[in-house]
């Protein structure tokens, strides 16, 4: 019996020949992310640097488990509160003590972004993460999944996590995708397939002949989703374009591993993509989602291209292709946040931040900004490029979010309320 | 932690995301802080603690003293977590049609059993591994680390 792309990278790092489902391993990391947030008091009055420092002092040990493979990222530039500046601070300090590459400032951005962009996330690796979009590296045919914070002493300390080797679930992507369908879209649909409760604790594994054409960034937006699923870990094959992105960010080795053909799979499901239309998620939960058509004319007070799910250079193109020479409907705040200064810099070379802000759209630094940070009023309306439209996630819990594709977004700003991209798109 | 226990129910309902189970349950119910008792249990539906990845939903309640969460399911991060922090989180498919609010629980975690004392209904979920069942027992994984971390470390 074959394995699959997940199996076999839990199997590597457990040091076993084989695994299978429901298996328990201690796998060995191959990478740690930590967000800044995770360094503040905010979980545990010792902080995350105060409680392994306690583990260390018990055990006699000096050191973090190999400072090498962590990589700390400052998520909200500048520290809004004294707690998390406190947490950065104590961040720096754990750096240079125990040795980890902190990006801030003009490095950083979005951390999972970071991650990507900077080349610490490659085929075949075994990688966790103090947040739980970590599951997003997946789209470069790696492991990865979120850890809390507890967790992630333990990890400090020890460089493995316990996990229960997840069943997978195959998704085969056929058909044509039309150019206006983006990751966004895609995983829309296939959440409202799942329901709210489709994929818990399993492993969606993609493939199919339209994965070729699908862009590292809609790869990206989809795996991001994959917690919403409450998925543990969603992955891509290491195709060539994969593979061809992770040399351009890194210099290091890897080694991609693939599926075996007779890789047995909890379920399939197959989805064409040839005749799709636009996909928005209803506030609630991400599956939520329908075809844009159920949603037009819903009124909004507020557009959001940002967060870690969809704001990379691929979304901030198609957002000002729309927005250019346009200008955001008045009733509307409209917010640009790009994932990363990687993604900030790029888009200003190429005249996009010029184009937002002819279009009076609000251009922010990069971080995770509003996507947790209140910025809705009762009864206010957002159609956001997130990953999250929970009751209260963004400000009042009366307010609503609805999740769609950064060009829905952008041309529903240009509205005022939602509408079908398709009409808005100079294509 | 012991591994068989009886307690209390509290009901919730489905995708109950973990901002809202912060503060113990207080998006829910802002005054259920002050109705929970140590021991009592949670049951809830699908998608239990859905969401962020942040510690002090789960940390609430533990503090508050409650002895399990039973759920049709559990996120991943959120089931880990509970139990890292020695809280036992269990998936229960059919446990939240068996019991109503107020009747008293059994639960056995090494043989997978549950039982609703008011009724005699039961339902089985997987039987805890022994990794999981030694963190619980040592309280979560701090002082689990604390006390095997020499013996898991590998020469780096
Ligand atoms: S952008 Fe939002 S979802 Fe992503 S890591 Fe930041 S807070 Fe979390």
């Amino acid at each position: 019996m074959g394995m699959t792309i997940t199996e076999k990278i839990c199997a590597r790092a457990a040091g076993r020949d084989r695994v299978g489902p429901g298996d328990m391993i201690d796998g060995k990391i191959d990478k740690l992310y930590i967000k800044d947030l995770r360094f503040s008091k905010a979980e545990d009055p010792k902080g995350l640097y105060g409680l392994f420092k306690e583990i260390l002092k018990e055990m006699g040990i000096h050191k973090a488990w190999d400072p090498d493979k962590v990589i700390i990222n400052f998520d909200e530039q500048p520290a809004r509160s004294t707690r998390r500046a406190e947490g950065q601070e104590s961040a720096k300090q754990f750096s240079q003590e125990h040795g980890a590459t902190i990006y801030e400032g003009y490095q950083g951005g979005i951390g999972h972004n970071v991650m990507v962009e900077k080349g610490h996330v490659r085929p075949g690796e075994f990688i966790v993460g103090a947040d739980s979009h970590s599951c997003t590296y997946g789209a470069l045919g790696c492991f990865a999944t979120g850890i809390g914070f507890t967790e992630t002493v333990g990890v400090l300390a020890t460089g493995k996590i316990w996990l229960k080797v997840p069943p997978a679930i195959y998704i085969e992507l056929a058909g044509k995708r039309p150019s206006w369908i983006w990751g966004k879209d895609i995983v829309l649909r296939i959440m409202a397939e799942f329901g709210a409760n489709g994929a818990v604790n399993k492993t969606i594994e993609y493939g199919g002949s339209a994965v070729d054409d699908i862009s590292i960034e809609s790869r990206l937006s989809m795996c991001n989703m994959a917690v919403e699923s409450l998925a543990l870990n969603a992955v891509f094959p290491p195709d060539e374009r994969a593979i061809e992105y992770v040399k351009q960010v890194s210099t290091a080795t890897f080694t991609p591993v693939e599926s075996d053909p007779d890789a047995e799979y909890e379920s399939r499901l197959r989805f064409d993509l040839t005749d799709m239309e636009p996909f928005v998620a209803a506030p609630g939960v991400p599956s939520n989602g329908q075809p844009v058509h159920e949603f037009v004319g819903t009124k909004i007070n507020q557009a959001f291209i940002g967060t870690c799910s969809n704001s990379r250079i691929e979304d901030l193109r198609v957002a000002a292709k729309i927005l250019k020479g346009k200008t955001v409907h008045p009733g509307v705040r409209m917010i640009v946040t790009p994932a990363s200064y990687g993604a900030y810099f790029q888009a200003r070379e190429e005249g996009l931040l010029e184009i937002f802000e002819k279009s009076k759209a609000l251009l922010t630094a990069s971080e995770c900004g509003i996507c947790t940070r209140p910025s809705l009023a009762t009864g206010e309306v957002c159609i956001s490029s997130g990953n999250r439209n929970f009751p209260g996630r963004m400000g009042h819990r009366d307010a609503q979010i609805f999740l769609g594709s950064p060009a829905t977004v952008a041309a529903s700003a240009l509205a005022g309320e939602i509408v079908d991209p398709r009409e808005f798109l100079p294509i | 932690m012991k591994k068989n226990f009886k307690g209390k129910v509290w009901k919730f309902g489905d995708c109950i995301d973990s901002g809202n189970i912060k503060g113990v349950m207080a998006g829910i119910d802002p005054e259920f802080h002050t109705k929970v008792q140590p021991g009592d249990v949670i049951v809830a539906g699908i998608n239990f603690g859905m969401g962020s990845s942040s510690e002090d939903a789960p940390r609430s309640l533990r503090d508050a003293g409650i002895a399990a969460i039973l759920a049709e399911s559990i996120s991943n991060i959120y089931l880990r977590t509970l139990i890292n922090l020695g809280l036992p989180a269990i998936e229960c498919p059919g446990v939240s049609s068996i019991v109503e609010e107020g009747h008293e629980l059994e639960v056995d975690l090494e043989s997978g059993r549950v039982r609703n004392l008011a009724n005699g209904a039961s339902r089985t979920f997987a039987p805890f591994s022994d990794h999981a069942i030694a963190i619980l027992e040592k309280g979560g994984l701090i002082p689990y680390l604390k006390s095997s971390l020499a013996n898991n470390r590998e020469g780096t």
